[in-house]
């Protein structure tokens, strides 16, 4: 055909061939512009169904216009002859220069970010590859990773997809297969249909090939390595592949798509985040003049053994580790670590049978999220700081409200809420942390508005009968619930009256102060209102007010009772305008019929005078039968109770503003966690004066 | 002569802890003596700019004794000799 013109391309040279047509250079002669044709060849098992729909995806694909797609100008038929006019990409494929070694993880990490974007875009607009694969991804001599034959991969004949420009392959034909086998999803060989999370799954094929120069699941026949991807976990690759990518692949290539990546925007914003881990980690002078760890000498630390209780207390000055046995009548201070900065989030992780202390600091010289393993003597002290917004989000780290470990079976994960309101994740233990896309891209975010304390998202709670269902907490933007991992929100605000805008049951903008749920009731959920106390029956679908005699219903905490589902904490304050325990004394509140009544719990705590706040994350319980719990104020009080709020006893005073109360228990001796005090059978109620007919203090309504 | 840095003394961890850093590149702006003060030093760069690039709130940066916030930020010039000071500002509770 050389020489020939089809419409007005006329044909230069011959550049490849495949099963379903052959390749060519053309010149446009209209545009004056280099091109790439294909021809599809007459019969290359298209019926006249499939060569329709194969026009009409390849029509679609051409509306995407993103630098790592290989741009698709034209689609037409002439003489019974189907051919697509695309930009003409020269490079070398990621397949040859993947071979055998794979290639610096610096290159992986650049071209899985672009192509990742390629997907993302793609998706977006409701296309899908299903042929992505190393073969269809050229370099370009500037670096440059364009994909190639998007929406063009077709369900032919027996049930392969393939793009035009690759041999035909059938499952009988195995000589072929391996072409295109080997980044199928299991899914699609369970006979599923295939949707944008078997791109994300061929992503994982694409990186652990280029990361390595092998395939992650191999095999002699189809049947071999078919086998391989439904049943076989990919052999681990260890340095120089760092283990943040090697984490982005492996959950690229879980089996279930419902635990992969939802969104190509979150592999992206994840190899983004590893990206900026190496760069640091490879710098010139890293090691030499920037330690990762600082030693506090000068300060006091709590000698902690195994089986002891541990207080973490967080204030706007430092954070504080204190120490005790069981009995939690006496307490060892260790600290103020970190004097100076301001510590709004603390966790303590004792899973996979580590202990390690989780921290968030921020001043002026920005917001860290650190650690430290030996119990506050030393924290790392990261170069960079590990949570940040990626560049094309324009927004800056203010403050880490919250941190809160994954689910058990998910060691490596953890959670941060952050101010400005946006959730990010880590799936390595923290050594890369990701924004949580789907949140921050939700189209109510320009609409949400800071409270007083910053626009922060300072709760999450996962469900934990339902690892693909979490809550955030946002002020003031109001309760989101993901039921999908995290791609998609919903606001889940109805009932929650909010005294700040026109209309007082918006779909969202309500100031949440804090919301709870107990394990074993993961669909009844506590939520405390800037006014307003509330519970949800059905996993926040609706809330119903449960302000039955307290003094006011405006406050900061919502604790949960570790053990019974009916019972939660709170501690009323008197207004939005004065801030303080109501009358001046300091009055726990708590329920035990699911809101129907609360008792003020004021033994041991000061009734005069005791102008104080509680604040949001200043309050813990422990794991002890009685429970044990603690608070600490905004004056620098800590209270404790060992008989869960029937007396207190101040533990200590003088610190600095409470912000941050958590409880931990230190792995015992014998190597295993102490053990949870057995679950109560449900606790009886006491008899009680009931406060339901009492007053409670409300703003003009 | 060269561009020089007063570090101060929170960020000496990070300039294995030297209070002064001379910059041997001549540059002509403060962005570029920024970067050839990260590219020494990194962890520097986090804590006296934002993921954005933005100077952080409380952190001035002077050179000579002309706060560059009146000279331009980032693209205030530099030139030989320029000594550029970090100072966290004067507020806070």
């Amino acid at each position: 055909m050389i020489g020939q013109v089809l419409g007005h391309y006329r044909i230069v040279a011959n550049i490849g061939e495949g099963g379903m047509g052959v390749v060519y250079r053309a010149y446009d002669e209209v545009l004056h512009r280099d091109v790439a044709l294909k021809v599809v060849k007459k019969g290359a098992s298209l019926d006249p169904s499939s060569s329709q729909r194969l026009l009409h995806e390849a029509r679609a694909s051409s509306s995407l216009a993103h630098p790592n797609i290989c741009t698709i100008h034209e689609v037409g038929e002439t003489d019974g002859d189907l051919y697509i006019v695309m930009e003409l990409v020269e490079g070398k494929s990621l397949a040859a220069m993947s071979a055998a070694v794979g290639l610096a993880p610096e290159s992986v990490l650049r071209y899985g970010v672009q192509i990742a974007s390629a997907l993302a875009r793609a998706h977006d607009r409701g296309i899908v590859h299903r042929d992505l694969k190393t073969a269809n991804i050229v370099i370009t001599a500037d670096g440059q990773a364009k994909v190639l034959d998007f929406g063009l991969a077709k369900q032919v004949g027996n049930g392969i997809f393939e793009g035009p420009t690759q041999s035909f392959a059938t499952v009988e034909n195995t000589s072929s297969v391996s072409g295109t086998l080997p980044y199928m999803a299991p899914e699609i060989l369970r006979g599923e249909a295939a949707d944008h999370r078997s791109d994300l799954w061929a992503l994982g094929v694409v990186l652990y090939e280029a990361a390595s120069g092998r395939l992650p699941f191999e095999g002699r026949t189809g049947f071999e390595i078919s086998s391989a991807i439904m049943r076989e976990i990919p052999n681990p690759l260890g340095p120089p592949v760092p283990p943040g990518l090697w984490a982005v692949i492996q959950r690229c290539l879980t089996k279930e798509p419902i635990q992969r990546y939802q969104r190509a925007g979150e592999v992206q914003a994840a190899l983004e985040a590893v990206q900026s881990a190496a760069i640091v980690s490879t710098g010139p002078t890293a090691d030499a003049s920037a330690p990762r760890a600082t030693m506090l000498h000068s300060v006091k630390h709590a000698q902690v053994k195994k089986g002891d209780h541990l207080l973490l207390v967080g204030t706007t000055k430092g954070a504080f580790i204190l120490r005790s046995n069981a009995q939690r009548s006496r307490w060892e201070v260790g600290g103020p670590y970190f004097h100076g900065q301001s510590v709004y989030a603390m966790a303590f992780d004792g899973r996979a049978g580590q202990h390690r202390i989780w921290v968030s600091t921020a001043s002026y010289w920005g917001t860290l999220l650190r650690s430290s393993d030996d119990f506050g003597k030393s924290w790392t002290n990261p170069q960079q700081a590990p949570i940040r917004f990626p560049p094309n989000t324009g927004v800056s780290l203010k403050n880490i409200w919250q941190i809160v470990l994954g689910r058990p079976e998910e060691p490596n994960v953890l959670y941060c809420g952050v101010e400005p309101a946006a959730l990010f994740e880590t799936r390595d233990s923290g050594e890369t942390w990701s924004l949580v896309r789907g949140l921050f891209d939700h189209p109510h975010r320009p609409r949400w508005m800071p409270g007083n304390g910053g626009l922060a998202l300072h709760t999450i709670l996962l469900d934990p009968a339902d690892n693909q269902r979490m809550y955030v907490a946002i002020s003031a933007g109001g309760v989101y619930r993901t039921t999908d991992g995290g791609s998609s929100w919903t606001a889940q605000n109805q009932g929650i009256r909010c005294t700040s805008t026109p209309d007082k049951y918006p779909e969202f903008g309500q100031c949440v102060h804090k919301i709870a749920l107990h394990p074993d009731r993961p669909e009844r959920l506590f939520l405390q209102n800037h006014w307003g106390l509330y519970r949800s029956d059905n996993g926040a679908e609706n809330w119903v007010d449960i302000a039955n005699g307290v003094p006011s219903d405006f406050g900061f905490v919502m604790l949960m009772h570790p053990r019974n589902p009916d019972c939660v904490y709170i501690v009323p304050v008197e207004s939005d305008q004065f801030r303080c325990a109501c009358d001046g004394r300091l009055r726990v509140y708590r329920t035990r019929n699911n809101g129907a009544s609360w008792e003020p719990l004021v033994r041991g705590l000061p009734q005069k005078r005791a102008y104080e706040t509680v604040l949001r994350d200043a309050i813990a319980a422990d794991s002890l039968d009685p429970v044990g719990i603690c608070f600490g104020t905004r004056s620098g009080q800590l209270f404790g109770s060992p008989d869960e709020g029937r007396t207190w006893q101040k533990i200590l005073d003088g610190l600095p503003s409470v912000v941050c109360v958590r409880h931990a228990v230190v792995e015992d001796a014998s190597g295993g966690l102490v053990p949870a005090a057995p679950k109560a059978a449900s606790t009886p109620l006491r008899h009680t004066k009931s406060l339901s007919k009492s007053k409670t203090r409300r703003p003009k309504r | 002569m060269p561009v020089t840095f007063h570090i101060p003394g929170v960020l000496r961890e990070f300039t294995a802890g030297r209070s002064k850093v001379e910059i041997a590149q001549s540059p002509t702006t403060l962005a570029d003596a920024l970067s050839a003060l990260w590219a020494l030093y990194p962890g520097v760069r986090d804590r006296v700019i934002t993921e954005q690039g933005q100077v952080r709130e409380h952190i001035n940066i002077f050179i000579g004794d002309e706060h560059v916030r009146y000279t331009g930020g980032l693209a205030s010039p530099v030139s030989s000799g320029s000594e550029i000071s970090i100072v966290p500002a004067v507020s806070g509770g």
